[in-house]
């Protein structure tokens, strides 16, 4: 309040304080009132800029805070307020500078001092951060959370040494301790702890455990703490008892079953048959202690082997088809990876129905009579067991039978339509899920895999119409609900659908708003900075932060990332984004017809959507008005709804290799090992012509599977890419050197030859008997010369009809992987390979 | 099947979760907001495979004129891994740690009326009793249930 009379200078102190408690309306007529005698004070036009930007002014908001600064150029607070204007706006970095400015002018404002260092958390300027919270530290060394602060600082930037010296003199300076354990005293003890053990002094920080037990509330934390500790240190007797102890707390927490069999020098990865005695009879005395507890009866399964496996899976399958538990499979099926154990289970399962048709028990003893369920549950297991199997006739007849038997359960109409959907068939699977859902309305679970399953068969209006049945009821669009609600799986769903139907507008749309939904994860951080300094929870503070980190490198956003891309690689190829896959290969004629008759489509949903905007408009008016509201506005913004249906804002765009860059880019941060990142990189760049990231993209794909297939046909394409610039005289030098260097991590001792190279490929993979290795080799050969090599590129393609070598390798996807190709070499066997497919995948509509 | 606090990692799964089950659905940092106060009370199941297939989503109510109580948030389990008493255990675990790390003497939660399966589980299988109905409790005007259970 620079140079303000005393009446004035209360009335600003006034607006601040109306900034504080949010009564914005308040302090921006105390502001005006302040400028109407002083028309150029800058911190009140600051001010009053701040409040404009609460009352939802934001052009006002930068004017005025602009025009403050520059009549008060040196003040703290209206470099605070340019600060938080940015902030507000999510532009951290902006808002940083603003505020280091403002420290200029007042060095230990400890306001200031704070917001910057939350900005500089969320922006993870740690080094920046620890300086910061230091300042903090020395003007406020009475208050907790600025020592805490400084010690989280350092462990983040991988220093939990300085991070436990911090909290060691903290903890010296405290002279009444609690006398009954305190929560928050509590969680700062545990994460001193936690500290400790990042430093990797086990038995230090197992001492300092017995120093903080009475204070503690969370004893399970201890108890964890310790068991691990033990472990840690080779004191296995105490490791023992310690995940005894825990097993006594909670009989189904696997990582106890572990520190158990650990303890006991049992469970590693090379197991004598001694071990496998001892680690079953374990499990036997846990099952007694724990008889309510079902991973102490699964486990025996991961580790008995041969006669023993086959009698403890046996008495585990039996109990679980008596009890009806509809998870068995899935359960179960974890153990195929060893496929003695897959004939074991198949083979008890096949003898269980055989034996309960006869004399109606799981054996031919006559000893138990099971319940007729039994029977059911049987079928079930087995249609699931034959699905895996991809023997589709098999798992048909027992998932028909098992319907038969009971034709109201739920569950078996999903395996049916599972059994349908692998076998290719997804308009017949969809027709399975409803009749599911339709069994029980009042289940969400059902209806979204029924929507799931409706969005795979490429029927949007079936599936958006089933997706609201579970959506909020009074908001205008329900869709958007499942958009407010973060459904992932909906948009990614919803985008694949439309990407497959060649709707790359309305993908690329969903795809962006899972991009959206990992930003709001990304913001959401931002208050517990904050908040978790005072309330003390840092250990879960701290994995809070990590978790950011890595936000991106979750499933969901890899997913959408490479579809984004995959859109955007495709509006570069054909830019005008009309042709979908089903046009490929139609005439003009049979593509105008196509169009017309999706136009058609499209008009009669537009029609049905003004309707329900009619609607929902009328129903938002009624609303507002019973709240006292404005009606004629609410109906407006009901109808106003989504202005950009087709998403032409992305297909239109300038440079979409530029934004297929900006989905890339986290996953080369997090998902580095993954050659998927770096095969999508080359695609990329090589349509770039930036030859250069493109060969890092190969050495990067190199370094992590030589071998992989699609690895191959770009690196074919890559030689032919430079023999091409080299012939149109446009390499440079330099980047010609760069890579001649690399030439032989690419080529081996090929050279220039690519067709000994890709000679060389099909040589080294032959006896793989990989479809996706033969594609790719087809597919190079092809690219090599189109005019001449057509012939050879089909005969190496049909070699994958030979039943010894393929038989078992022969997916639907890559049969239709394989389809596709020869529709891009326009192949005229096309038919002929369709036909072949269609015999090994009867029921495939894409084959028909 | 593994029975485990859940950690900040578990929220994106535990969102999922939610929003394929139940119609009661919340954004982010709500999850957050849970985990953040009382990393203590929320439980996940997992399958073999480190899915998430349950949770139950717990936090304290402080409310400082009651004695402190933990509650229910949410509580669900996918259909296809009924039977095995997944919601059982998750509560008894949850309801632990509130006796244990914060002194609960008792433990509340809010079911929908029409919403019998849920009832039968709280009242039947969990032992909770019926105190109140909430006279439109939900957003679309339905009456909850509220229940509640001594810790012992």
């Amino acid at each position: 309040m620079r140079d303000l009379p005393s009446k004035e200078a209360n009335l600003f102190r006034e607006i601040l304080k109306c900034y504080e408690l949010k009564q914005y309306k308040r302090g921006f007529k105390g502001a005006d009132q302040i400028l109407k005698k002083f028309p150029e004070h800058g911190e009140t036009l600051a001010m009053k800029g701040l409040f404009y930007n609460h009352l939802d002014k934001k052009e006002l908001a930068y004017e005025f805070v602009k025009k403050g600064i520059r009549h008060d150029m040196k003040s703290h607070i209206c470099w605070h307020v340019f600060g938080l204007l940015y902030r507000s706006d999510k532009n951290y970095e902006e808002a940083a500078k603003c505020y280091a400015h403002a420290l200029k002018y007042d060095k230990e404002n400890i306001q200031i001092l704070r917001d910057l260092s939350l900005l500089q958390m969320q922006m993870r300027n740690l080094e920046g951060y620890v300086d910061t919270r230091h300042i903090l530290l020395e003007l406020r060394p009475q208050n907790r959370q600025y020592w805490v602060a400084v010690a989280i600082g350092y462990q983040l930037l991988g220093k939990p040494e300085l991070g436990v010296k911090v909290l060691t003199t903290y903890e010296e300076t405290l002279k009444d301790l609690p006398s009954t354990p305190d929560y928050e005293h509590s969680e700062l003890l545990l994460y001193h702890n936690t500290l400790l053990e990042e430093v990797g002094d086990f038995q230090v920080a197992l001492d300092h455990l017995d120093t903080i037990e009475k204070q503690v509330c969370d004893r399970k934390a201890i108890k964890e703490k310790r068991a691990k500790y033990f472990l840690a240190l080779g004191r296995l007797t105490e490791a023992e008892a310690a995940y005894r102890d825990l097993l006594a707390l909670n009989p189904d927490n696997m990582a106890y079953f572990e520190g158990l069999g650990k303890s006991l020098g049992l469970g590693g990865d090379r197991q004598t048959d001694e071990d496998e005695a001892k680690i079953l009879e374990m499990f036997k005395q846990l099952q007694k202690e724990y008889p309510r507890s079902n991973a102490a009866k699964r486990l025996p399964l991961r580790y008995a082997t041969g006669e023993a496996f086959v009698k403890v899976s046996d008495e585990y399958i039996r109990s679980m088809l008596r009890k009806g538990v509809p998870s068995l499979f899935v359960n179960i099926k974890t153990l195929y990876t060893d496929s003695a154990k897959q004939a074991a289970v198949e083979k008890l399962a096949l003898g269980y129905l055989v034996a309960l048709d006869k004399s109606k028990g799981f054996d031919h003893s006559g000893a138990v009579v099971e319940p007729p369920t039994a029977l059911l549950w049987t079928l079930y297991f087995l249609a699931q067991h034959f699905d895996f199997k991809r023997e589709t006739e098999q798992a048909l007849g027992y998932i028909n039978r098992a319907i038969e038997h009971t034709p109201t359960l739920v569950e078996l109409y999903m395996a049916k339509g599972r059994i349908l959907k692998h076998a290719g068939d997804h308009v017949a699977a969809m027709g399975a899920l409803n009749e599911a859902r339709e069994l029980d309305l009042q289940d969400r679970f059902i209806n979204t895999k029924c929507t799931k399953y409706m969005l795979r068969a490429d029927n949007m209006a079936e599936a958006e119409k089933t997706a609201v049945l579970f959506t909020r009821a009074d908001i205008p669009n329900p869709l958007n609900d499942l958009v407010d609600m973060q459904t992932q799986w909906f948009s990614l769903e919803a985008g694949e659908s439309n990407l497959r139907q060649g709707q790359i507008g309305r993908a690329l749309k969903r795809f962006h708003q899972i991009d959206k939904h990992f930003n709001d994860y990304t913001e959401d951080q931002f208050d517990f900075h904050t908040y978790c300094l005072r309330k003390m929870t840092l250990r879960a503070y701290v994995s809070m932060v990590r978790l950011e980190d890595q936000l991106r490198s979750h499933p969901y956003y890899v997913r959408a990332a490479q579809d984004a891309v995959q859109c955007y690689v495709r509006l570069f190829d054909k830019p005008d984004g009309s042709e979908s896959e089903e046009m490929e290969g139609m005439t003009e004629a049979e593509k105008k017809k196509f169009r017309s008759k999706q136009r058609k489509a499209e008009l009669k949903a537009q029609q049905e959507a003004e309707e329900k905007k009619k609607k929902a408009a009328a129903t938002a008016a009624e609303t507002a008005k019973k709240a006292g509201g404005n009606a004629a506005a609410a109906a407006a913004a009901a109808v106003k709804g989504d202005e950009d249906p087709e998403g032409t804002k992305y297909t239109k765009c300038e440079d979409p290799l530029g934004e297929a860059l900006k989905f890339l880019q986290p996953l080369q941060q997090l998902a580095d090992t993954r050659i998927e990142t770096h095969l999508m990189a080359f695609e990329i760049y090589i349509r770039k012509n930036k030859l250069l990231l493109a060969l890092k993209a190969l050495l990067k794909s190199i370094k992590i599977d030589a071998n992989h297939a699609t690895l191959h046909e770009q690196l074919v394409r890559f030689a032919l890419a430079i023999q091409k610039s080299s012939s149109a005289k446009t390499l440079k030098p330099s980047v010609k050197a760069v890579i001649d260097k690399h030439w032989s991590e690419l080529y081996g001792i090929h050279g220039q030859d690519l067709s000994a190279f890709n000679a060389g490929f099909i040589e080294k993979t032959k006896d793989q008997g990989s479809v996706a290795h033969v594609i790719s080799a087809a597919m190079s050969v092809y690219l090599i010369d189109p005019s001449k090599n057509l012939t050879k590129a089909e005969e190496l393609l049909f070699s994958i009809e030979d039943e010894k070598k393929f038989g078992q390798k022969r997916t639907l996807e890559n049969v239709i992987l394989v389809q596709k190709t020869l529709k891009g070499f326009k192949s005229a066997r096309q038919q002929e390979w369709k036909a072949k497919a269609g015999v090994w995948f009867p029921n495939a509509v894409a084959l028909k | 099947m593994n029975i485990r606090e859940a950690t900040l990692d578990d929220m994106i799964p535990m969102q999922n979760c939610n929003l394929h089950n139940l119609p009661e659905n919340y954004q982010m940092k709500y999850y957050f907001y849970h985990s953040l106060t009382w990393p203590q009370l929320s439980y996940v199941a997992e399958d073999e495979k480190g899915r998430i297939i349950g949770y139950v989503l717990a936090k304290l109510e402080e409310d400082p004129a009651a004695e402190p109580h933990g509650h229910i948030t949410s509580l669900s389990v996918m259909r296809t891994y009924r039977r095995l008493g997944v919601a059982e255990k998750l509560m008894t675990q949850s309801q632990n740690a509130m006796r244990d790390v914060f002194n609960c003497k008792f433990v509340s939660l809010h079911v929908r009326k029409s919403n019998r399966a849920a009832l039968q589980l709280y009242r039947d299988t969990l032992k909770f009793t019926v105190q109140d109905i909430e006279k439109k409790y939900y957003a679309d005007g339905e009456d909850a249930y509220a229940c509640r259970k001594t810790l012992q």
